[in-house]
């Protein structure tokens, strides 16, 4: 089956493709089938390639390329000509993004069939769905980092298209805007940290590149500020702090393209990145460091401003960037295995989070979790799944989350204990905020007797997917933690393993390696044993005995009444912080203020073009000719045209003279050959 | 006079075009449109010839005032590409004035002809009168709408400013014979000093004022708006393009521009003019001024490759200047398709392009995603050398500021594309229905854009055959 790997991205493309070109608009369009037919393909084939993997029957990493263009390179003085080539890499965390990726698109794709039927462009999401899935899945295969930057990019480009679906309004123009551009500042770092990597080492590959930082070839120097460079990236397609601003907004596009942005594709990109390129960090303690503040403060920050926020969809983008800090964190703190664990369930039930709010604002009609409350009682399916996906997300035993989140309290405590408490506090808060989320909506009295009548529960088409999901969700943690196959599917790369390909090494020779030739680095095969701790017993058993149980009451209890008058006091009584929150921790108007100085620039630039250069430049160059040309014909008429005309006079006297000397002849005739000889014999010697 | 047969190409064209000019007076104007045809069938029989003579090692070698190598006949090849399809274009601008095809016909060949000579010219002396050939063309060419007083106005400040600039490269060329004592670059043992350097910021501001480099871009948004579009294109393309050789035969290899101390010079040109064509290009509201400002700052993505100045720099000059051809070229003819159906070049002109023209709405938006240095396009394939390029002699800054620029300039890029597929087209606006001439130029351009981004390996084979410079 792993030959096959390379179809995986395109054939999502291939069904985009022909989603978009293949029929005019139509609500009942067949279409969409076959992107879910496509899809599903993809899903099957990723699940044999992973099946293989865990039962053992496949060995991987597997790594094929095919030349694609040529660069000129110069290293250490010499030039080489370089192939690079363009190819999949399938290592064990690869197989099961895979998976992931296209099960969660499947699921979005089959639930949008029923959520977007009323669309005017029913077909087109399809569309933009599957090309993102294939861009994501084309990122995760590409055993060339630069085409995964290029899938990357064209991920940027999708989103694009997803967040501003409903172009009519204005948010989404906003919103898609504000995407693209924060992210594309990313990347503009990550391309750069590529740039490096390709100066430095000649090579795109991640397996050489693997093999460059596994010998020492890579300068700290390089290496520091090539991490930082992903970093950036990351922090923008991950929204990170502070380039976070952007997800949020990405709320205004179609729900379902919420859940596949959220939960598979676009955010996991960053982390994704990071992880390939995990070796750049292994040899940057510094940027190891940095990443796992920053995980830590994105955390906090995102989910403190989940506690206040009343839009459930939002609530939801808040979360998901606080998970994503936590996955950062994990990074950051050499929780490898915990970092990328957590992605996996992660994507499972935020993309049922993100299925069953759409389900339920479908049958709302609104955004604003003050208007729900017991829905439990007329959406009890949407209600089971979404408390499983509650339960996960805040790390109850036995769901995904609970196994995933104590590997990165783990990998937090073993690093640093200064990130680890905070980081608790931050899971506590998770397990607040979406018990929260689950009780203003689901549980309690009605408040909104209109809205709650009309409720009703969504068609098969959307329940099913939610019940898929919530199956994994239940299942995928026990499953991964089972034996140690987390640390088989997630091995940690190390830099210190034995390079097989020493000989082909580019700095050592002049021969550039045969591509493809070379096996893959294999160092992630050997997981180096390190002094794991485990934590404290009274942590281990007592998070999530007490302290995750503790902060879900606290929530359930505060605002399970009608008007959650205990919630509305504090709210108010710490109004300056709820404030904040509610605003943001002012970093849009922070990007704003940032935005406005760049129009200021650019209409400064503009002004000078305007006014300046056209008014004094061009015009002042034109005046200044005028002025000249008219002192040129003053000249002219004072001087020159006087010395002709005196000239003229004097030959007309002459020539009078003459005449009256000579009697007849053409004396005037002679005198002017004369002045001409003489002009030309004055004017070459002067000119000599 | 050694060996001027090696320029026979660009000879032959200035004949063809003084050939143009005499049928000029006798053909009767009812069947003047086959001068047009005229024009650009020689313009290909021109570049055939050049491709044809491609294996003949006695296509190259040196003459007295210039050199024909492998650099040279790439970037003829290109001008003449460039000029096949901007006289293609022209077949569709309705506002030419039909009496006078001759003479538009033959001031494009000659420009162009100016052109060949001008990559190929290792004398100050040949590469005046070169450049002076060209403008004297454009000049004329862009004020060849006389009915329409903005094409007066571009013609105008271009002349005035063109006249200062000659000025200027004439003044540094005579200081370049006073140090070095010949005007002739390889022969000329200069020696570093004052006279020399100033002679030589002088002649590259010469050389900026055709290439549009910051502080020497002015004439470029009044000009290009005014001119009639397929003279803008030309314009935005082949002389560029052709400065841009000479600029990197002269800093890179004649006179090395490190050895000159002349590097920070050309790394802050580069710089100005990125920033200055990207950020006033925010709000522009005329198509036809968006996209003049988006080839100065193009422009100074181009001089990235001169300050690097390594081979990879020169391979990253001319694989960039190949793309930009294609993915300019196709912007213009989309514009011009837009623009003579709408009347104007107003940006509002492009709403709903989408839903009346699907095909040249998808077209423009490869070009300017391209443009932008979107991947898979093979804008992205031209940015990845020159910024490699730049990192690789550790030019880190101005990479840094290359890539923010082309963050910034998606914005604008974007609002055409945003225009085009997420607005409603205005009241009674009809489909864009083009002349078969600007789908040839549309489908050319975009062809290579998609082409060269995956799979660019037949042009970087290309360039590198041809990147060896004397």
């Amino acid at each position: 089956m792993i030959e096959y790997a390379w179809l995986i991205p395109l054939i999502p493309v291939a069904a985009s493709l022909i989603i978009l070109f293949g029929a005019k608009e139509d609500p009942h369009s067949p279409l969409p089938w076959i992107g879910i037919g496509a899809i599903a393909v993809c899903l099957a084939l990723s699940a044999a390639i992973l099946w293989g993997f865990v039962s053992g029957g496949v060995a991987l990493p597997y790594e094929k390329n095919w030349d694609w263009f040529s660069l000129a390179t110069t290293i250490g003085g010499q030039s080489f000509v370089w192939t690079v080539p363009v190819g999949v890499l399938i290592d064990p965390p690869a197989a099961v993004l895979l998976f992931v990726v296209s099960l969660v698109s499947l699921m979005v794709q089959v639930y949008s069939i029923s959520y977007m039927h009323d669309d005017t462009r029913f077909k087109r999401f399809f569309a933009f769905v599957s090309f993102f899935t294939a861009a994501m899945l084309g990122l995760v295969v590409s055993s060339n980092i630069l085409v995964g930057f290029m899938c990357w990019e064209l991920m940027g480009l999708t989103s694009y298209l997803l967040i501003g679906f409903w172009f009519e309004r204005p948010g989404p123009c906003e919103a898609q805007k504000k995407a693209f551009m924060t992210t594309k500042l990313g990347d503009s770092g990550l391309y750069l940290a590529l740039l490096l990597l390709y100066a430095k080492t000649g090579t795109f590959q991640l397996t050489q590149l693997h093999q460059h930082f596994a010998l020492g070839l890579v300068a700290p120097a390089a290496a520091t500020v090539a991490a930082f460079g992903i970093l950036l990236g990351a922090m923008g397609k991950s929204a990170q702090a502070p380039l976070m601003v952007w997800l949020p907004d990405a709320m205004e596009g179609p729900t379902p393209g919420s859940a596949l942005i959220h939960a598979a594709t676009m955010v996991a990109a960053g982390i994704l990145v990071v992880s390939k390129l995990y070796f750049v960090f292994l040899a940057a303690p510094l940027a190891m460091e940095t990443a796992a503040w920053l995980g830590l403060i994105t955390a906090f920050m995102a989910a403190a401003m989940a506690l206040v926020s009343h839009d459930i969809k939002r609530v939801l983008a808040f979360s998901t960037v606080s998970q994503l800090g936590f996955m950062m964190c994990a990074l950051g703190c050499g929780g490898f295995t915990a970092g990328l664990f957590h992605l996996t369930t992660h994507a499972f039930f935020k993309a049922l989070l993100f299925l069953g709010a759409g389900s339920v604002i479908h049958a709302v009609h609104t955004n604003d979790m003050r208007q729900m409350g017991g829905l439990s009682r007329r959406m009890l399916l949407t209600f089971a799944t979404m408390t499983v996906a509650v339960l996960a997300i805040s790390g109850i035993w036995p769901f995904a989350g609970f196994y995933s989140k104590d590997m990165i309290l783990v990998a937090a405590w073993n690093h640093e204990k200064a990130i680890f408490w905070p980081l608790l506090f931050t899971a506590l808060m998770t397990a607040f905020y979406m018990t929260r989320l689950l009780t203003l909506t689901f549980l309690g009295d009605d408040r909104d007797h209109e809205r709650f009548h009309h409720a009703h529960e969504s068609p098969a088409l959307i329940t099913v997917p939610l019940l898929v999901l919530a199956f994994f969700s239940l299942t995928a943690g026990m499953a991964i933690a089972h034996d140690g196959l987390a640390a088989r599917l997630f091995p940690k790369p190390a830099l210190t393993a034995a390079a097989p390909a020493v000989a082909a090494a580019p700095a050592t020779t002049a021969t550039p390696p045969a591509v493809g030739a070379a096996p893959a680095a294999n160092t992630s095969e050997v997981q180096t044993p390190e002094a794991e701790q485990e934590l404290p017993d009274w942590l281990k058993f007592g998070i999530p005995a007490f302290f995750v149980p503790g902060a879900m009451l606290l929530a359930f209890f505060m605002y399970r009444g009608p008007k959650f008058e205990a919630a509305e006091s504090i709210r108010n009584t710490f109004a300056p912080i709820t404030t904040l929150l509610d605003r943001r921790w002012y970093l849009d108007d922070a990007f704003l203020a940032l935005v406005a100085f760049c129009d200021q620039v650019a209409a400064l630039a503009f002004w000078i073009d305007a006014n300046i250069v056209d008014r004094v430049f061009v015009d002042g160059w034109g005046l200044l000719m005028r002025i000249l040309a008219e002192i040129s014909n003053f000249f002219d008429g004072a001087f020159v045209d006087a010395t002709v005309d005196g000239v003229g006079g004097l030959s007309n006297d002459l020539g009078v003279g003459l005449r009256s000397l000579v009697a007849d002849g053409q004396v005037q005739e002679y005198m002017m050959y004369a002045a001409i000889a003489f002009s030309l014999a004055a004017t070459l010697i002067l000119t000599r | 006079m050694q060996n001027l047969s090696l320029l026979s190409p660009a000879l032959a064209l200035s004949g063809l075009a003084v050939l143009a000019l005499l049928a000029d007076m006798l053909v009767p104007p009812s069947r003047a449109r086959n001068l047009y045809h005229f024009g650009w069938a020689s313009a290909a029989g021109t570049l055939a010839w050049l491709v044809a003579g491609l294996a003949d090692p006695a296509s190259r070698g040196a003459g007295s005032l210039w050199v024909v190598d492998a650099y040279a006949q790439f970037f003829g090849m290109t001008i003449l590409l460039a000029l096949v399809l901007c006289l293609l274009m022209g077949l569709d601008y309705k506002a030419l004035p039909e009496r006078h095809a001759g003479t538009f016909t033959a001031l494009m060949l000659l420009a162009s002809s100016g052109l060949m000579i001008l990559v190929s010219a290792t004398d100050l002396l040949l590469i005046f009168v070169a450049l002076e050939l060209v403008s004297l063309s454009s000049f004329v060419l862009v004020g060849f709408e006389r009915g329409n007083p903005k094409s007066n106005e571009g013609a105008m400040k271009y002349f005035l400013f063109g006249a200062f600039s000659s000025a200027i490269m004439v003044y540094g060329i005579s200081l370049y014979y006073g140090a070095a004592g010949t005007t002739h670059l390889i022969r000329g043992a200069a020696a570093p000093g004052p006279m020399l350097m100033l002679g030589l910021i002088l002649i590259l501001l010469g050389f900026g004022f055709k290439a549009s480099l910051a502080p020497m871009h002015f004439w470029v948004p009044d000009a290009y708006e005014g001119a009639p579009t397929p003279v803008t294109t030309f314009l935005s393309v082949a002389p560029k393009i052709a400065t841009f050789a000479l600029l990197v035969r002269v800093f890179v290899s004649v006179l090395p521009a490190a050895q000159f101390d002349l590097q920070a010079l050309v790394v802050l040109m580069a710089l100005t003019t990125m920033t200055i064509g990207n950020f006033t290009a925010f709000f522009q509201n005329d198509a036809k001024r968006l996209l003049a400002y988006s080839s100065i700052a193009q422009a100074g993505y181009l001089l990235i490759g001169l300050a690097a100045g390594t081979g990879r720099g020169v391979e990253a000059v001319m694989m960039y200047s190949f793309v930009y051809l294609a993915m300019n070229v196709g912007a213009f003819a989309v514009v011009q398709a837009v623009g003579q159906e709408a009347g104007s070049y107003d940006l509002s002109s492009f709403d709903g392009l989408a839903q009346r023209s699907l095909g040249l709405a998808l077209a423009m938006t490869f070009c300017l995603l391209s443009l932008a240095g979107i991947p898979p396009l093979a804008g992205f394939m031209g940015k990845l050398y020159i910024f490699s390029s730049a990192v690789e002699t550790g030019h880190w800054w101005l990479a840094a500021a290359g890539l923010v620029n082309s963050v910034a300039s998606a914005y604008f890029y974007f609002r055409i594309a945003h225009r085009m597929f997420f607005r409603a087209p205005r009241e009674g606006a009809a489909p864009v229905v083009a002349g078969p001439y600007i789908y040839g130029a549309v489908a050319v351009a975009v062809v290579g854009v998609l082409l060269f981004g995956v799979h660019p390996e037949p042009l970087i084979a290309g360039v590198r055959a041809s990147a060896g410079l004397p």
